[in-house]
């Protein structure tokens, strides 16, 4: 059965969680590569620190493991 | 539990979102109304609508129970509040929490959860019977439907504060999207959006204290910058300074701190709201019944790192354009002189660290957080609404179809008078305190019926009404009291309720609930023993004592709730001593 999502259905709410920061690592990643790479860091405090870039790497790997983790596989719905 | 104020208003728009950003934020509501539309063909029968199924893991549930917690309200109000009083804000995530709910998880689960109740006025009525249940569904109902507008109307501040966004286009795209998911999926919607949600408010919130303690050069010298700033070592101090009233910013004493709020309005929040209490009895066996708090509690307790944190790095790392220390004041002053309010303390700290794209995320952390404080009390409306006034009083013999069909319409009607509520706040804002406060006339006086429900035989029917009845109408007349007159009347009034002519009006809630929570146990009492008690037989699996509690199936120590309990209990005393 998928966590949290009810008896019969295939992707966990832990894919969702997985899925959702996948994403957000997936536009803030690039992104933050290109303010580094390019020299358009954001007039923020710290940005010598490139924080969107790193963000977007942690948020990108912890989204890929668990989206990885929790994917639906053939025959999830025949566990119930 | 509920801050009293949290009243932004927009002096000037602070920034302004980018396109990144609003990928981000458009990515996470295609989210949640995609979960709406997945969950719902498993969201056919009332458990499943009302109680998500009862097939929730206790990490599930424990993240669901800790998240409907950590709305943004709390967040930016906690944060103020930080900036204002210090480091002794934190009470209210550890003292005013964990030992709550741990006490939930190990002692009062058992009973919540073998009487296969569905909500808490349901537990009042196995126990009490209908007086009991009617008066808490029909209070509670009331309180949910208010405080869902609140969120609304908040957030629609918000978002106009920090965005410049248009008031109600926030409360109608808000409500919409609330309404949706939570009428097709019910509980497990909320639950589902209240998971991801505690997974946003740490994406989009985490960087301010880190990269604020990077900035200040670690804790020890962002202490010595807030002594330097403030001129007081009193910000930092978790237990020093309560010794009395005058001796801390908040106008309050340890008195104050460890009975009413740690022993009467914590308890009565964490252990019988039936907001947080519902995500607990979504668990799927006993075990992880008991499991859920005591892993929210674990999770509750790092909460301040983003919080509060953020309010004590502004006071030393806030700075106006010409390098002077900003100084940030009460939202009525900030109207006046179009300074920054207490509470844009947050939006501040995330501007200050956040360019495109991150703060995209902290702001979706925000609208996550607005929404799932509106779905979390709408679904808990329906439910208390469908089960403890519609089916208990107005249609008793309905099939389960007709109470899902009935718990779906409940939410888009609550859904409604919550936006209508957020409209009537938006013309007369300043009820909105007493909106806030109304939760506290009911928590402190049901914790003690319930609590001498649970552990109490001897306690009856008309104890436990009467109790409950006399506890909040004492609640409600003290609030009158210290709040209606002349300045100098409400003074006086505080100094007798929270017996210190030095005690500020923080000190007042506290000693309120303690009162009214005292009143409730002593008529509660008394009633009982000169009533005739139920028999034994009728209490099984309702009161300690006359119930045999069921193994919970636990077969080694790491299985053990009450071995996670001691743990996080430990780890709880020790903070108490590192920042004392």
């Amino acid at each position: 059965m998928a966590e949290g999502t009810g008896r019969g259905e295939s992707l966990s709410i832990w894919f969702f969680v997985g899925i959702m920061t996948l994403a957000y690592g997936l536009v803030l990643l690039p992104y933050g590569a290109y303010e580094w790479f390019s020299g358009h860091e954001a007039p923020t405090v710290l940005n010598n620190l490139h924080p969107t870039f790193w963000w977007g790497l942690l948020l990108f790997i912890f989204g890929a493991f668990y989206t990885l983790r929790y994917r639906p596989r053939p025959g999830d719905k025949d566990k119930v | 539990m509920h801050l009293p104020v949290l009243s932004l208003l927009a002096v000037t728009q602070l920034t302004r979102l980018t396109p990144i950003d609003l990928i981000i934020l458009l990515l996470y509501f295609a989210v949640v109304l995609f979960i709406g539309f997945y969950v719902k063909g498993s969201t056919n029968t009332s458990e499943e609508f009302f109680l998500a199924g009862r097939e929730m893991t206790a990490w599930i549930a424990g993240l669901s129970f800790v998240s409907a917690n950590l709305g943004s309200l709390e967040l930016m109000g906690w944060a103020g509040a930080a900036y204002q009083y210090g480091i002794l804000a934190t009470h209210w995530y550890w003292i005013g929490a964990i030992p709550a709910m741990l006490f939930l998880g190990i002692v009062m689960m058992p009973f919540y959860y073998i009487s296969k109740t569905h909500s808490v006025p349901g537990y009042l009525q196995l126990r009490f019977g209908e007086g009991a249940r009617g008066l808490s569904a029909v209070s509670f109902a009331l309180m949910t439907i208010l405080m869902s507008g609140v969120n609304m109307y908040a957030m629609a501040v918000v978002m106009r504060t920090v965005l410049g966004w248009n008031i109600s286009s926030s409360i109608w795209i808000g409500a919409a999207t609330v309404a949706i998911y939570v009428m097709l999926g019910g509980l497990r919607s909320a639950i589902i959006n209240e998971v991801l949600q505690f997974i946003l408010i740490w994406a989009g919130a985490a960087l301010i204290p880190i990269l604020g303690l990077i900035e200040a050069g670690g804790w020890t010298n962002l202490k010595a910058q807030i002594a330097a700033n403030v001129g007081s070592n009193d910000y930092t101090h978790l237990w020093s300074t309560l010794g009395h009233f005058k001796d801390n910013p908040m106008g309050i004493n340890w008195v104050g701190i460890v009975f009413g709020l740690g022993a009467i309005i914590s308890f009565g929040y964490w252990t019988t709201d039936f907001l947080v209490v519902q995500r607990v009895l979504s668990a799927h066996n006993l075990r992880a019944a008991k499991m859920a708090p005591v892993l929210g509690a674990a999770f509750k307790m790092a909460v301040p790192l983003i919080v509060i944190v953020p309010g004590l790095l502004a006071l030393s790392v806030l700075k106006n354009p010409d390098g002077s220390i900003m100084h940030l004041v009460p939202t009525d002053i900030a109207r006046a002189t179009g300074q920054h309010a207490y509470d844009e303390v947050l939006p501040l700290m995330l501007i200050r660290y956040c360019g495109p794209g991150l703060l995209g995320l902290g702001i979706t952390a925000l609208v996550a957080g607005f929404m799932s404080g509106m779905a979390g009390n709408v679904s808990a409306f329906s439910t208390v609404w469908t089960y403890d006034l519609y089916g208990a009083y107005i249609n008793k013999k309905a099939s389960d179809k007709h109470y899902v069909a009935m718990g779906r319409w409940s939410t888009v009607i609550g859904m409604l008078i919550s936006v209508m509520s957020a409209y009537i706040l938006a013309h007369a804002s300043s009820i909105m305190d007493y909106v806030q406060a109304l939760f506290s006339f009911f928590i402190a006086p049901l914790f003690g019926t319930v609590i001498l429900g649970m552990l109490w035989k001897r306690a009856t029917n008309a104890g436990g009404f009467l109790g409950l009845l006399a506890g909040t109408v004492s609640s409600i007349t003290m609030f009158l009291y210290t709040s209606t007159g002349t300045d100098a009347h409400k003074m006086q009034a505080l100094s007798r309720i929270a017996l210190s002519p030095d005690a500020k009006p923080m000190a007042e809630n506290m000693f309120r609930a303690l009162w009214s929570w005292l009143i409730c146990v002593i008529v509660t009492v008394i009633v009982s023993m000169l009533t005739k008690p139920r028999p034994e037989s009728e209490l099984n699996g309702l009161v300690y004592g006359a119930t045999a509690i069921p193994d919970d199936g636990a077969t080694s120590l790491w299985q053990k709730p009450i071995f996670w309990a001691a743990i996080v209990f430990t780890v709880f005393v020790l903070l108490q001593f590192i920042f004392f």
